[in-house]
């Protein structure tokens, strides 16, 4: 079996070097047939992974601990849905599911556009010489079909990662992260072939909105993984793991916002071009991350090889996109220009800057103790004041906008029009801000703000609803005649849900601890937990040991609660298992944490936090990816529309 | 034909971000020296501790807190830096585990930051130890 595995990746980097020749010979000399037959060996590599991948999960089902990949990641006890999800567990099975992935992509990609011939032609090229990294570091840097004489079990996975979201969070994020590939190479295939009107736009427009939405969703389970799993009673620590994949998130946004403006008015192509490249390296320069060990990070993917092949890598991708866009800059002049800095176009702009400016901040975050250690010779790293400080300078203005530029009109808005458009908004937040002054949340000046910008943001997108019903007569057909943008306007309101969430979990929450006997009790915001008593049972892989704590306010009980911890004996490791009663007066929770049991005593020192309006982070989750499918969803309206603008050569000006 | 302003909106974006950004490192200072146990001795603010656990007693919920030793991570210098901890300690945390912990060196022992420690994950893309 690892034999056929060795081969179907060896097989794999053929075709996709097939690809990267032949498909670039092909589009330099505009020979078709060769072009088809590159298209075809890039399709091809999908099955070839399709295949080690299928190797790989099947020893993983079958417990083959002659795969070294496998002992290390799994053990007998393991539960199998565990057992197959150790398949991005580790080092080498998560760069076979990024090819996996890619290469799934590339073929649908290529085989969608099969008609845009100019463009595929080069689009291939692209897309296999990324292929290519990943099947190069697969056959001879990092294989997952090491073999080794079997051991009777394996290591097993660390307990934390023994989730129900360890199903569905890393393979989320791959599926944003490896998607960002697919506009890079259109770009690049648009530079290439000078094909640079909005046509790769077009071509990737839904690509870019699925890669963004699954980094998106990705990132959020993580967030509510770390929250129910880690025990720690948050969901973001800045570390830099979770901002590798916020910073290509970033960029993405501001590229899915920028590309409005290149298509309505011919504006920002570079910018876009630069947008593109800069989600794409940052997808790569997370992975490098993750996987060099360079930075600290409390996901602590320990040093490895792969560092500097990652490296090298990036350095070529950086230096490629740079490059070519200086090289193609004549052909990505704006055909408009900008008229007003009162103007929806504007304020994407500001969105924009403030997106990549906040993008930015964090790579010098994440990048400052290499850069000191360079420079200095000592390594200094920031923590969460420097990131908190740039969310709320970035941040706050960002949401701001949301509420802005929708109601702004293209090109130029009069003052007259302003005043009539923001009146009932501007009430909205006002009225808001007072309101909670009164109520005393004026303790958190980025809180208190943030409720503020969101009740503004709010008000904007139900005006907009409303005068669009008055037009349309319904609801459905409204968002059935212009799904993109009303699609945008729901995933506006998924931000604002979610910026109300962060605002009420961080800048209201309250926390307490105290050591417990058996009886006593402790008040948190309101909430009295009573100790009760404490129980241990043996669960398929761990002992699980729980405290009951009664939860009661104002003398009425209100639930029980059962935090505690499990003691892995394969793994040799405890892990946390926290209790939360979702509230839905607050819509927040009441987070139980065993910080320490003492079952000779039975004492136990328990955390409480009490988190206002967490529930709406999660909630936010849903209505993102309505939103997002809503935007995505096929039009055939505006696919008419935009083949005759392309039929015809003229972009809307 | 009258030039675009969208370059001054850039301008004065870029400007304004470096404001915000001279503005921030001026009055947080420039981040937080991240050092081993070998080089603890050389600092006398707040520092960041990286090392290894080598040995650990004591409660860290108790008055005393939790007692442990670090070494370096990488090359052993045979530099040993003697932590007191309290508050929350990570799941993974046990001897030959990799932590990061904040404090201030006082009188020849770290004390650290409450709830500042945070132990490294131990396997995930982790390399492989031994291959055919």
């Amino acid at each position: 079996m690892p034999q056929l595995g060795r081969a179907a990746l060896l097989l794999s980097l053929g075709l996709v070097a097939y690809a990267l020749i032949a498909g670039s010979i092909a589009a330099w000399k505009r020979r078709r047939r060769l072009a088809i037959s590159a298209q075809n060996a890039l399709l091809a590599s999908f099955f070839s992974t399709a295949i080690a991948a299928g190797v790989l999960w099947s020893a993983l089902a079958r417990r083959d601990f002659s795969f070294v990949y496998v002992s290390e990641h799994i053990s007998r006890k393991l539960p199998l849905g565990y057992a197959l999800a150790a398949f991005w567990g580790g080092q080498e099975g998560s760069l076979l599911l990024w090819l996996l992935i890619l290469s799934g992509y590339a073929a649908l990609a290529v085989w969608l556009n099969r008609s845009n011939r100019e463009l595929i032609a080069w689009v291939v090229p692209v897309l296999a010489a990324v292929a290519g990294f990943f099947a190069f570091m697969l056959c001879f840097v990092s294989s997952p079909f090491a073999t080794a004489p079997a051991p009777a079990d394996g290591a097993g996975m660390v307990p934390s990662l023994q989730n129900p979201y360890m199903l569905a969070h890393p393979p989320l994020l791959y599926l944003g992260y490896v998607g960002l590939t697919i506009p890079f190479a259109f770009a690049m295939g648009a530079l290439l072939s000078r094909r640079t009107d909005e046509r790769w736009i077009v071509s990737t427009r839904r690509w870019t909105l699925a890669a963004w939405t699954f980094l998106g969703v990705g990132q959020l389970l993580g967030a509510h993984w770390a929250y129910v799993e880690i025990g720690w009673g948050g969901y973001y620590a800045w570390d830099p793991v979770e901002n590798a994949a916020l910073m290509p998130w970033l960029a993405a946004t501001a590229f899915l916002h920028s590309v409005m403006i290149q298509e309505k008015r011919g504006m920002l192509k570079v910018w876009n071009m630069v947008l593109v490249a800069l989600a794409f390296n940052l997808s790569i320069f997370g992975t490098f991350l993750t996987r060099s060990g360079v930075v600290n990070s409390i996901h602590s993917f320990s040093q490895s090889p792969l560092g500097g092949w990652f490296l090298g890598f990036i350095a070529v991708c950086v230096v490629f996109s740079i490059s070519l866009i200086y090289l193609r800059l004549p052909m990505l002049r704006a055909r408009t220009k900008l008229e007003s800095l009162v103007s929806r176009e504007a304020t994407f702009l500001y969105n924009n800057l403030l997106l990549v400016a906040f993008c930015l901040t964090i790579l010098w975050g994440v990048t400052y103790p290499l850069l000191t250690e360079a420079l200095r010779g000592e390594t200094r790293s920031v923590s969460k004041p420097y990131y908190n400080f740039f969310l709320h300078s970035f941040g706050l203005p960002l949401l701001l906008l949301m509420g802005i530029g929708p109601l702004i009109a293209w090109r130029r808005a009069s003052l007259r029009a302003l005043g009539r458009m923001f009146l009932i908004p501007f009430g909205v937040g006002v009225v808001t801000g007072v309101a909670l002054i009164a109520a005393g949340f004026g303790s958190s000046p980025p809180g208190l703000l943030a409720y503020t910008f969101s009740a503004f943001v709010l008000a904007s997108i139900v005006l907009e609803f409303v005068r669009g019903r008055r037009a349309t007569g319904s609801i459905l057909r409204l968002v059935g005649r212009n799904r993109r943008r009303y699609g945008g306007y729901l995933v506006h309101a998924a931000i604002v849900l979610l910026a109300i969430g962060v605002a009420g979990s961080s800048s209201y929450q309250t926390v307490r601890e105290k050591g417990l006997k058996p009886g006593q009790a402790m008040t948190v915001a309101g909430y009295t937990l009573t100790y009760r008593s404490l129980a241990t049972k043996q669960e398929a892989n761990a002992l699980a040991t729980r405290a009951t704590v009664d939860v009661s306010r104002g003398g009425s009980h209100v639930t029980t609660l059962h935090p505690g911890k499990n003691s892995y004996p394969v793994e040799k490791m405890t892990s946390n298992e926290v209790s939360i009663y979702h509230d839905p007066r607050n819509l927040g929770d009441v987070f139980l944490i065993a910080d320490q049991i003492n079952p000779g005593s039975n004492t136990l020192y328990l955390k409480a936090l009490v988190k206002p309006l967490v529930n709406l982070v999660w909630a936010a989750g849903f209505l993102f990816v309505f939103g997002a499918l809503v935007a995505m969803w096929p039009d055939a309206v505006e696919q008419r529309r935009l083949a005759d603008r392309y039929a015809a050569g003229a972009v809307a000006a | 034909m009258r030039r675009s302003p969208a370059r001054l909106v850039i301008a004065l974006s870029v400007a304004a971000a470096l404001a915000v950004f001279v503005l921030y490192t001026s009055i947080a200072g420039a981040g937080t020296p991240q050092i081993q146990p070998k080089e603890l001795a050389q600092h006398t603010g707040v520092v960041l501790l990286v090392g290894k656990v080598v040995s650990t007693g004591g409660d860290s919920h108790s008055p005393g807190g939790m007692r442990f030793v670090l070494r370096d991570v990488k090359a052993d210098s045979g530099a040993r830096a003697r932590v007191v901890y309290h508050g929350t300690v990570p799941d993974p945390y046990r001897v030959g585990r990799e932590v990061v912990v904040t404090g201030t060196l006082r009188h020849g022992v770290f004390v650290a930051q409450d709830g500042s420690l945070t132990t490294k994950c131990p396997s995930k893309y982790a390399p492989a130890k031994s291959k055919t």
